[in-house]
């Protein structure tokens, strides 16, 4: 077997002394170990105190997450070698957790806002009968719905990693809302969707900035940030109105009408509100200083746009 | 004139970011690229139409990478998010043989066709394969000395992987297209790779305020003068703090020759002083 050499360097963090730092352990291991089998011959062969969190070993319980350069995974799931960078691989522990030592983070907070979103089936009882001789039918249309979202092992790899917490530690999180997407497709759930979005509301859906960073630390492909989309698609069908739902309706208006969004218009239409119209009137502003003429302003029509709107319009139809 | 190229104007080229438009052409003109505008072209969608409906994002995009075809270009767009989401419909449509002849078949009502042969591009991946690091050297006409600059991704260009342009682990590009230009980089500095907040404008725009200032501060910690970066969105999101941000179009523009007038420096919010 083929060993090589690099520098594993590591976020420590000692509760005792709440000390937190970087140190480097110089290895030279087997090219085949996984991220976690590294730490298992650092905490072997150098440094018994190095503590980390692992059970499984095959990408299934969830418990191994970590920020390896920069982005979260499984350290179990992921080859060492394939990430060292300049000699170097650097692992610290999941963001927007609290530290308890090392690599190891308190979950609880990302529980604790789990179970905001009821993440449970409450059966229907219309689909979901209440004697165990008959069954309760979920058909394979149905079940493509939410299938891939039914594989999160709650691993907090995409929590770890999110934007919209570093900016709003109040925010539910990407694993969060994914599994409030999961019930809400589910046929089988006999909680109301307009219940159902209420959950997302606060500091939910809207706070996320579609960074995609949940889509690239989640080790089972789940999409949270397209499912949010979806969430808030949900949301503005079900008659939500506020800035997102407008935003959305205007959005796909201007679109249509011009094959463009008209943002001198956007602000004013999305918030409704004196703040939005002082906006568009500052754009107005701005526009004339310029030296533009008013059909300038706002995104015009091309060309063959009749063409355009048929092709939209037969989207929309098969979209249905 | 030297190659040709498709140009894709998202939102962020018109209206009230017009000037965008021109600072892009200046740019082709510079690099000695013939500008071929796709003006049937619509929006990507900017992640919002998807709160309409995903088949629509995909159609509206695979309706603008066939415009491209049919013109025989690629399609280049300076933005993260445009070339993102544009990115990933292509990923979608040639990984997905009935998608791709659904879409077609709707397509062909206005006489396009998606093929798949077009290359999706953005300023990052356009110097570095479509014009080459060399030939891009070539084109700059002087060092913009004495200033320090920050590099500032964004998110779209590095996530997700499968679209990403770069190792995003250990991204080296951005740097690369800068530092010909005669600045000194200044990267590692506390949260280069945090978002922009840019798609929280209008649904939470206090989210977007928290977000923003965070590179620009820690670039500035990090002793940099400036921030550069590639996206109009970043660029849009960030400028108007205490720190200035530029667009990287806009130093390239300086660096092939032109004034920071030409370059359209002052419709940058937070003013930007090069010593030339
Ligand atoms: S896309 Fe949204 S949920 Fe996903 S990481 Fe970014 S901010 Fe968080
Ligand atoms: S969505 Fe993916 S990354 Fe997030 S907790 Fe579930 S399995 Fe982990
Ligand atoms: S140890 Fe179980 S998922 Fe990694």
């Amino acid at each position: 077997m083929k060993k090589i050499k690099y520098i594993a360097r590591i976020k420590r963090y000692n509760p005792d002394t709440k000390e937190s730092y970087w140190q480097d352990f110089p290895v030279e291991v087997e090219d085949s170990l996984t991220v976690l089998e590294l730490l298992m011959y650092i905490k072997d062969k150098i440094d018994g105190s190095l503590t980390f969190r692992a059970f499984c070993r095959s990408a299934i319980c969830g418990s191994c997450a970590m920020v390896i350069n920069g982005r979260a995974g499984l350290s179990c799931k992921i080859q060492a070698k394939d990430k060292i960078r300049n000699g170097v691989i650097r692992i610290e522990p999941l963001h927007h957790l609290p530290v308890v030592k090392d690599l190891v983070v308190d979950q609880e907070p990302a529980f604790d806002k789990f179970k905001k979103i009821k993440p449970y089936l409450v059966p229907d009882p219309k689909k979901v009968p209440d004697s165990l001789n008959s069954e309760s039918l979920v058909t394979p249309e149905e079940f493509k719905l939410y299938d891939k979202q039914t594989d999160c092992i709650l691993c907090m790899a995409c929590y770890g990693s999110c934007n919209a917490l570093e900016g709003e530690e109040k925010y539910l999180g990407p694993f969060q809302l994914t599994k409030a997407f999961r019930f809400i497709a589910d046929s089988r759930d006999g909680v109301d969707i307009e219940e159902r979005i209420k959950l997302v509301e606060d500091h939910g859906i809207w706070d996320c900035v579609q960074c995609q960073m949940c889509l690239a630390a989640c080790p089972k492909g789940i999409k949270p940030a397209e499912d949010i989309l979806e969430l808030r698609r949900i949301a503005k069908d079900s008659g939500e109105d506020n800035p997102g739902t407008r935003r959305a309706k205007h959005w796909f208006a201007d679109v249509f009408a011009t094959g463009q969004i008209d943002k001198w218009h956007l602000p004013e239409n999305a918030f409704g509100d004196e703040v939005g119209k002082e906006m568009t009137k500052q754009l107005e502003e701005e526009f004339r200083a310029r030296g533009l003429k008013e059909e300038e302003f706002g995104p015009q029509p091309f060309d063959g746009i009749e063409q355009f709107q048929k092709f939209l319009k037969r989207l929309v139809k098969e979209a249905e | 004139m030297g190659k040709k190229i498709g140009i894709y104007p998202g939102c962020c080229f018109q209206g009230a970011d017009v000037h965008n438009y021109d600072i892009l052409v200046a740019f082709l003109k510079n690099m000695d690229l013939e500008e071929v505008l796709l003006d049937r072209s619509a929006c990507c969608g900017g992640g919002v139409i998807d709160e309409t409906n995903k088949l629509i994002v995909y159609g509206l995009n695979a309706r603008n990478i066939a415009l491209a075809e049919e013109a025989g270009v690629d399609l280049y767009t300076p933005c993260n998010t445009c070339y993102m989401i544009i990115a990933k419909t292509k990923l979608a449509l040639d990984s997905d043989p009935k998608l791709k002849e659904k879409i077609n078949e709707i397509l062909a009502e206005e006489g396009l066709e998606y093929k798949g042969t077009a290359t999706i591009y953005h300023t990052l991946n356009l110097i570095r394969d479509f014009i080459g690091l060399e030939e891009y050297k070539s084109k700059l006409k002087r060092k913009i000395e004495g200033v320090k600059v920050a590099p500032y991704y964004g998110c779209h260009v590095l996530a997700p992987n499968e679209v990403a342009l770069d190792d995003p682990e250990n991204p080296t590009l951005l740097k690369e297209i800068l530092e010909p230009l005669g600045v000194e980089i200044v990267d590692g500095y506390k949260n280069e790779y945090t978002c922009c907040g840019y798609h929280a404008s209008y649904t939470n725009p206090q989210q977007k305020e928290q977000l923003a200032v965070k590179p620009l501060e820690g670039a500035k910690e990090a002793g940099a003068d400036l921030v550069a970066t590639p996206c109009p969105l970043c660029h849009k999101a960030m400028d108007g703090h205490d720190e200035p941000i530029i667009q990287v179009l806009q130093l390239i523009n300086v660096a092939c020759g032109m004034t920071p007038e030409e370059a359209l420096f002052h419709y940058n919010k937070t003013p930007v002083n090069l010593a030339l």
